[in-house]
């Protein structure tokens, strides 16, 4: 990360903005195109490297997923000797909020599901969601217009036939969710059965977020895993990361290989279809940003299936959430929502200015961040760089707010040892988001037959940049639609032992195109990468 | 800042730095960690629970070690997750009919009756949910009072482990929070635009992709 030799010190940023004084909306000067173009860290000359093999070769890449992308399996032949088999019509792979729904969708039509998670069902990014989930229900609100904000926030890189779909499954999504129990906010719950209670995005025309408080996710999550573990038709596998997928002759998918922590070996899962649910990349710290993300967040789901053949999009795009904790260092990167600033929290800059419309797309108003700190006007407090989040001022204005609508945030900032209604917390942009991912079509299929991805993983859904609010509906809407597409394909797809053919021909295309054959991925776990799996493959080295 | 401090986890030593949570400093050195992890830090999945036990102290408590600050000499145990060997099974259709609500809670979780307010559950909640009151409520039949005492349970199970009658309190706050949406939540205007969908008004126009122009200034 690299941040200005400069900044205006915290106690005299602090004393100006406590004179009272309104901070004035400075003007920028710069196109917003311009501002990403000079700003954005998806533009800086660190983020540019070209895929070499593979189904994406010659297009962009950032260079430290295209090393994982373009590295050796983590396994060989000779591990599946002797491995446990196991079998079902739908391997579910990944235990957040799109595997959860694709697994209980897949049940519900009758197939037999299999859910592997890397830890436990439920870690992951959607538990950590506390904005909200997007669905157009307003009076003077439709799909229309969520499909139209969607395609305008994403820079009119998305598919729009994958946003019309977002916004037209939202509703019914929202249906869903409340049939297994999840609670929403709402409004005026006298009359006619209750209004839900719509909140602002940034980048949207209309209200359209709902949400549970500020801990959203959380309240989704814990309703999906507890409807998944009472599912008998799910047998759920934690603690067993994905290190493989298997092919067919033809190339499709024809199940995966797990490793089973608990037991220490390996398990082959022959499935009819396979459903990536891994999320995306956060952990991987892409020029040196801190991150939002869970702790499992390593582009395992990319390496897989871009081994196997997939067509992947939007490997250069990546989401920085404007407003990172910046301070104290222990809890760098994690996220304060958007709903402070869709409360109305402005930013301010070290000289006492606001410097960006606050409801801006996030990838402007990170660019906006990232402008001050460059120039000279970010505020440093114990080495660390940020720009103000002015709570202090909302509080003032709406004085219970913070306390019943952003329990969280309060919750946070006595964790930074902060009062939000007296001092306003120092905040610096965090990986949050991996906007691009494997193609896929309007039911979740990949280019490889068999292979199906659903939420963070996937691409295209979103451009190359994410609104507020449409992770949790993405997860939900197509994590349903692919789940459905698996239990129908059940006749179709042969139920029959896999292999890995398609490693053996990479390593082959490794060798040819004079890549490294040391480097190993999907790297499961973020740091130094000692667990069993690798010192097993030591042994056998 | 650079005050070092040594603890125990898992009975492995480790240093840490004054301001360091306990899993940061089980981050430290070269095992990577593959369990008890999660959110890592904002204290909403309940993955990281933990028993510390500080310095001097004879007491343990139950703690996320994501969000408790290491110290001096404290003892720390990760406590693994595990499938207890008897879950309390309920269908959907068990949680949607509201004049059975009373009966069904009975069924799947016959031992919520037998509380003995040895008030286990309440030290064990790392989030301060007064458990015992919600089961209590449950009991007398309070059922939307006592889902609302679990509205920020994060599911780490640790009152589930202390109960010595096997309540499994947060499932049982949990049964009742999706009973109660499920059964009460109708939003006028989820069902407008729900039907308005299924009478095919509102279809998305493909062709009408914005443009740069309707864009905020």
């Amino acid at each position: 990360m690299t941040q200005a030799t400069t900044a205006i010190p915290h106690a005299e940023a602090l004393a100006r903005l406590a004179s009272g004084a309104t901070p004035t909306l400075r003007k920028s000067g710069l196109s917003r195109e311009l501002l990403l173009e000079r700003y954005h860290p998806d533009h800086a000359p660190a983020a540019a490297a070209t895929l070499q093999i593979g189904a994406n070769a010659g297009e962009r890449c950032h260079p430290t997923l295209a090393e994982l992308l373009q590295a050796n399996a983590l396994i060989d032949g000779f591990d599946l000797a002797g491995a446990e088999q196991l079998s079902t019509d739908v391997l579910v792979i990944g235990g957040g909020g799109a595997g959860a729904a694709a697994a209980l969708t897949a049940a519900s039509h009758g197939a037999d599901v299999i859910m592997a998670c890397k830890l436990r069902l439920g870690d992951s990014n959607t538990v950590m969601a506390e904005g909200g989930i997007q669905a157009a229900l307003g009076r003077d609100d439709s799909p229309q217009r969520h499909f139209e904000d969607t395609l305008r926030g994403g820079h009119y890189r998305a598919d729009p036939l994958l946003v019309a779909q977002l916004a037209s499954d939202a509703p019914d999504a929202i249906r869903w969710l409340i049939e297994l129990g999840m609670h929403f906010d709402v409004t005026d719950a006298a009359t006619d059965g209750g209004t839900l209670r719509y909140k602002q995005a940034g980048g949207c025309t209309q209200p359209r977020i709902l949400s549970y408080r500020d801990y959203t996710g959380l309240e989704m999550m814990r309703v999906l895993r507890e409807t998944v573990e009472l599912d008998p038709a799910i047998r759920l596998l934690n603690r067993c990361p994905a290190v493989e997928l298997l092919s067919h002759d033809d190339g499709s998918c024809a199940g995966a290989v797990l490793f089973d922590l608990e037991y220490q070996r390996f398990v082959v899962v022959s499935a009819r279809s396979v459903i990536l649910a891994t999320g995306g990349c956060g952990r991987l710290h892409l020029q040196g940003f801190p991150t939002s993300n869970h702790y499992g967040a390593t582009a395992d789901g990319l390496v897989l299936a871009y081994r196997l053949g997939a067509k992947l999009r939007d490997l250069d795009s990546f989401q920085y959430h404007p407003t990172g904790i910046a301070f104290p260092s222990r809890l760098a990167g994690g996220l304060i929502s958007e709903a402070a600033r869709s409360c109305g929290a402005w930013l301010i800059n070290g000289l006492g200015e606001r410097f960006i419309d606050e409801l801006a797309p996030r990838d402007v108003v990170t660019a906006a961040i990232l402008r001050e700190c460059a120039d000279g006007r970010g505020i440093e407090r114990d080495g660390r760089i940020g720009v103000f989040l002015d709570t202090p001022r909302l509080a003032r204005q709406w004085p219970e707010g913070i306390e019943h609508h952003l329990p969280a945030l309060a919750h946070l900032a006595a964790k930074c040892g902060i009062d939000p209604a007296t001092e306003p917390m120092l905040v610096y942009p965090t990986l949050h988001y991996q906007n691009g991912g494997v193609v896929i079509d309007g039911e979740g299929r990949s280019t490889v037959p068999g292979l199906l991805c659903a939420g963070e993983v996937s691409g295209g859904i979103h451009g190359r940049n994410r609104l507020m609010g449409n992770a949790l509906l993405d997860i939900i809407a197509f994590g349903r639609r692919a789940g459905q597409r698996a239990a129908e394909d059940i006749g179709k797809r042969p139920l029959r032992r896999g292999d890995i053919e398609h490693v053996y021909s990479w390593q082959r295309t490794l060798v040819q195109s004079g890549l490294p054959r040391q480097a190993r991925a999907p790297r499961l776990y973020p740091g130094p990468g000692h667990y069993p799996l690798h010192r097993n493959e030591r042994s056998l080295a | 800042m650079s005050n070092t401090l040594r603890i125990s986890i898992d009975g492995k030593e480790k240093e840490a730095q004054a301001g360091d949570s306990i899993l940061q400093a089980h981050l430290k050195g070269d095992e990577t960690v593959t369990a008890n992890i999660g959110c890592m830090g904002q204290g909403v999945c309940g993955a990281c629970r933990c028993l510390v036990r500080k310095e001097g102290e004879r007491e343990t408590a139950t703690r996320l070690a994501c969000e408790t600050l290491a110290e001096e000499g404290m003892q720390v145990s990760f406590m693994d997750y595990y499938q207890p060997a008897r879950v309390s099974r309920y269908g959907l259709e068990d949680i949607r009919d509201g004049w059975e609500w009373m009966k069904h809670l009975r069924d799947v979780f016959p031992e919520a009756s037998n509380c003995r307010h040895c008030s286990g559950c309440d030290r064990a909640c790392p989030k301060g949910i007064t458990v015992q009151e919600g089961i209590a409520l449950a009991s007398r039949g309070e059922l939307q009072a006592a889902a609302e005492v679990f509205d920020a349970c994060i599911m780490c199970n640790l009152c589930t482990l202390a109960c010595p009658e096997n309540i499994r309190p947060n499932h049982v706050g949990l049964f009742l929070r999706r009973a109660h949406a499920a059964q009460t939540l109708r939003p006028g205007d989820l069902l407008r635009r729900l039907d308005q969908q299924r009478r095919g008004e509102l279809a998305i126009d493909l062709s009408a992709v914005p443009t740069a122009q309707g864009e905020r200034a």
